[in-house]
């Protein structure tokens, strides 16, 4: 700024030409990290997420890492950001279960086959697909991108960073996606002619359960290089699998297919799992929680709602995770409704990222970690917190000018 | 004049009723609260007395008679029932099919045992505009009802809380729509300027009529007022139609109208329509309308926000997204606005608790106080009802909440909900909220 007291014509060059192309510029490589300095962010509160929050705290981030955390770090070269003692820093977000990675939310679903699992949804994604600018808006910085519920055997999720580049895949090859509920049966049966090539089963839920049974039997008799492979590393523990299911018998039926067979799913949806949280508890089944229209009574497949499902849950002894397209208000009604409040900030970090076994990158805020983080501008449970900005991979995203 | 006379009358019949209800009240006092006022007051370990459901004091040292039924709100906070502006919910049908029926009148159609009623209680709000839906050109008479009750009569605190105009057309073009309801208005108000050309000429007449006759008959007085009040009876306007009457009462003022803009394009038409025809006006605002903002602050007219704050828009030509927070782009404007809830299972989550949106609006911007406001008196003063209700005052109904914690809070919920003087709601007995809360069903024996 001191250039531009130097005379009045020089003032004028400035201020109309050279200011604003400047501006651009350090906006500009400001936004895309071309130099890839190293800052140091102070806050009034950081939640780690792995530990007591810190407070205040500050943050060392560089290359796309958080290189040191505490609550003074050494800062050698690097630049400080002062946020103020309102601001809080956590780590970003993470969906366990999610489709905003694929054109405009819309799932990825095979309808010509009911059991598809080397399908990859890695090849679904839309890089620039809105749903995925607006979770990232929300917080979310990291996302499962699972196949549909149309199929029973729906293929392989993958793990993707948010901020919509290429480059953010962190697993193609994730986790295994099952559905063990009405929709695979829903959309068959509104096909109305039996004679139509169409046409494919299952119509009901004896039918959904069949082809699975089935389709794992086959699965124990068949070679290590056949069509099955992938579902065989779930059955060998190689491989994880979810499982989307809602109501308290399908979660049942769950319990039972694992009897027969060797593997042990996360549950996905789970709406009713309140109702038979003993049963879910002693076979360890963690449970990612689908988001439920806000205030309503019934959920999808006119399941019973309990608001408090991941309270009640968390209180049996189950891993919960949170899951939608505004995470920190699922974790702010989740606390609301009787979760604990670190269980609630952790429903929705550090516990998904250990779901899907990325735990050594993502979820906390913790030194050699990828610098994904919110900063809010309070409390992360309170409805009156708004996000200030988020940053991916040491990139900021969205930021604001605040006071 | 007479018009205005039974009008108040009616309001006094009602208000009378509604005390007659509460007769056998006991005092209730609320004591060792804070009380957020709403007149921007904070009392702490304050007493709010009520009796026949009226608050009879408020502030720290009250007299508490010693038949009073006291409820001890230690660290609990209390403030006015939320009044929510605009709501189509609590009804069994809020649209009617046939496009021009400002008669129907909503208290028809209210359904106390609805579940709106029933959240409202939970959640703090204690008056409700009840209005027609959206989807009706012209679509009948709203009320501005208390939350608490049984029987709608026992509800109604104004039952002439203005005539539903929706620009939204249902089917067909724009043009179309506006062209029939200009139409509509444009006979109305020429039946009635008629009607008033009639009766000014009649009693011109009269008046010459009678002072004719008391110049010659100056001694018969009985006989002659006799005679004038048969005069009246014959000079009186012919029967006039349920939808005249309907909207004579909207073009003379004596009922408001209010007007649903879905698009920034239909404020404009409004604000043609409201100056056109003189009308008295509040704007139910879809989201879109935010692109009107300047000019609905020019209006200063009440205006209601749409239930989704917070949406993202599609710029049409580049198809780029953007994050419209509606409460922020209008405080910035400078317009006064009021929140309305959606219905439960919008997809919007929280919007379907007044609290939640006036936390909304304090998380883009809004003082705590500005938010509390555009849930309590604000509405109140919108529904000009601020005589009765939105504040805690002296002479007001007994219309109060009390919260677990501060306003607003995540953790704070609504711990009782008071009406007319009358504990209408209590978490500790709610079964339901304690099943959605526990998951648990309750024992059956």
């Amino acid at each position: 700024m001191g250039n531009s007291q130097r005379t009045n014509n020089m003032k004028f060059e400035f201020t109309k030409r050279i200011l604003p192309c400047l501006t651009i510029v350090l906006v500009a490589a400001f936004a895309s990290n071309i130099f890839a300095q190293a800052v140091v962010y102070k806050a009034g509160t950081i939640h780690t997420m792995a530990g007591e929050p810190l407070t205040p705290g500050q943050i060392l981030v560089e290359d796309g890492k958080i290189k040191a955390i505490g609550k003074s770090v050494k800062s050698g070269n690097a630049k400080t950001v002062d946020l103020g003692d309102d601001a809080v820093i956590m780590p970003g977000l993470i969906d366990a279960y999610s489709q905003a990675a694929f054109y405009n939310g819309g799932s990825a679903d095979e309808i010509t086959n009911e059991v598809t699992p080397n399908f990859k949804a890695v090849h679904s994604i839309d890089w620039s697909s809105r749903t995925l600018r607006r979770v990232l808006e929300n917080g979310t910085t990291t996302v499962n991108a699972c196949p549909g519920t149309q199929n029973v055997v729906a293929g392989i999720s993958a793990i993707v960073k948010t901020d919509g580049s290429q480059e953010s895949v962190m697993n193609d090859d994730a986790v295994m996606l099952a559905s063990l509920c009405n929709d695979p049966a829903s959309r068959n049966r509104s096909r109305s002619r039996p004679d139509s090539i169409y046409v494919r089963q299952p119509t009901n839920r004896m039918g959904v359960v069949w082809i699975l049974r089935n389709t794992f039997q086959k699965t124990t008799k068949a070679g290590d290089d056949s069509e099955l492979t992938n579902l065989k590393q779930v059955l060998d523990g190689k491989r994880k699998l979810m499982m989307v299911s809602r109501m308290s018998y399908d979660l049942n039926t769950i319990g039972s297919l694992t009897d027969e067979f060797d593997f042990s799913p996360i549950i996905v949806g789970g709406h009713e799992a309140y109702k038979i949280k003993s049963i879910l508890a002693e076979r360890k089944f963690p449970v990612i929680l689908q988001s439920n229209p806000a205030g309503t009574t019934t959920g999808r497949e006119g399941s019973e709602l309990c608001w408090n499902n991941a309270g009640v849950l968390h209180q049996a002894g189950i891993t919960v995770a949170l899951s939608g397209s505004n995470l920190l208000a699922e974790a702010q009604f989740a606390h609301r409704h009787g979760l604990d409040r670190d269980v609630a900030l952790a429903a929705v970090t550090s516990t998904p990222a250990k779901m899907l076994g990325i735990e050594q990158q993502v979820g906390t805020l913790e030194a050699n970690k990828d610098a994904d983080l919110i900063v809010l501008n309070g409390d992360p449970l309170e409805f009156t917190t708004s996000i200030r900005w988020v940053m991916v991979n040491g990139k900021t995203i969205g930021q604001k000018k605040d006071k | 004049m007479l018009q205005r006379l039974r009008f108040s009358c009616c309001f006094v019949l009602i208000a009378t009723f509604a005390c007659a209800t509460v007769m056998a009240q006991k005092p209730l006092a609320i004591q060792n609260a804070t009380i957020i006022t709403g007149t921007g007051e904070t009392i702490e370990n304050g007493t709010v007395l009520f009796r026949d459901g009226k608050i009879q004091a408020v502030g720290k040292k009250v007299k508490v008679p010693v038949a009073a039924r006291i409820i001890d709100a230690t660290d609990h906070y209390v403030i006015p029932g939320m009044v929510e502006a605009h709501s189509s919910s609590g009804m069994s049908q809020a649209n009617e099919t046939n496009q021009i029926v400002p008669y129907v009148t909503v208290i028809d159609g209210i359904d106390p045992m609805n579940s709106y009623f029933r959240q409202a209680r939970r959640n703090g709000i204690t008056t409700v505009r009840i209005s027609p839906g959206n989807s009706t050109m012209i679509g009948g008479q709203a009320a501005v009802i208390k939350t608490g009750g049984e029987f709608i009569d026992e509800m109604v605190v104004d039952g002439v809380a203005g005539i539903k105009i929706s620009l939204r057309p249902v089917s067909g073009s724009r043009m179309a729509h506006l062209a029939r309801l200009r139409k509509t208005l444009k006979d109305a108000k020429e039946k009635l300027e008629e009607k008033e050309e009639k009766e000014k000429k009649a009693e011109d007449k009269e008046k010459k009529d009678d002072d004719k006759k008391s110049a010659a008959k100056q001694d018969d007085d009985k006989k002659d007022e006799k005679k004038t009040e048969d005069k009246n009876k014959v000079s009186s306007p012919a029967a006039l139609s349920e939808l005249d009457k309907a909207m004579n009462a909207l073009l003379s003022g004596k009922n408001s109208a209010i007007i649903y803009c879905e698009k920034a394009m239909d404020v404009g038409q409004a604000l043609r329509l409201i100056k056109e025809f003189d009308l008295k006006a509040s704007l139910v605002l879809g989201r879109d309308c935010h692109k009107a903002a300047k000019e609905i602050a020019a209006s200063k007219l009440p205006v209601i926000l749409d239930p989704t704050l917070v949406y993202w828009e599609e710029d049409p030509r580049t198809r780029e997204e953007k994050k419209i927070v509606l409460p922020k782009i209008y405080r910035d404007a400078g317009v006064d606005f009021v929140f309305q809830t959606n219905r439960p299972g919008s997809s919007t989550i929280g919007s379907n608790y007044m609290w939640y949106q006036a936390a909304t609006g304090v998380k883009y911007g809004m003082t705590e106080e500005e938010a509390l406001a555009a849930v309590t008196s604000l509405p109140a003063k919108f529904l000009n009802v601020d005589k009765f209700v939105g504040t805690i005052e002296k002479g007001k109904d007994a219309d109060v909440v009390i919260l677990s914690g501060k306003p607003l809070d995540l953790n704070t919920w609504v711990e009782t909900t008071i009406v007319g003087g009358e504990i209408v709601y209590e978490k500790e007995k709610d079964e339901q909220l304690k099943r959605l809360l526990t998951g648990e069903e309750k024992d059956s024996e």
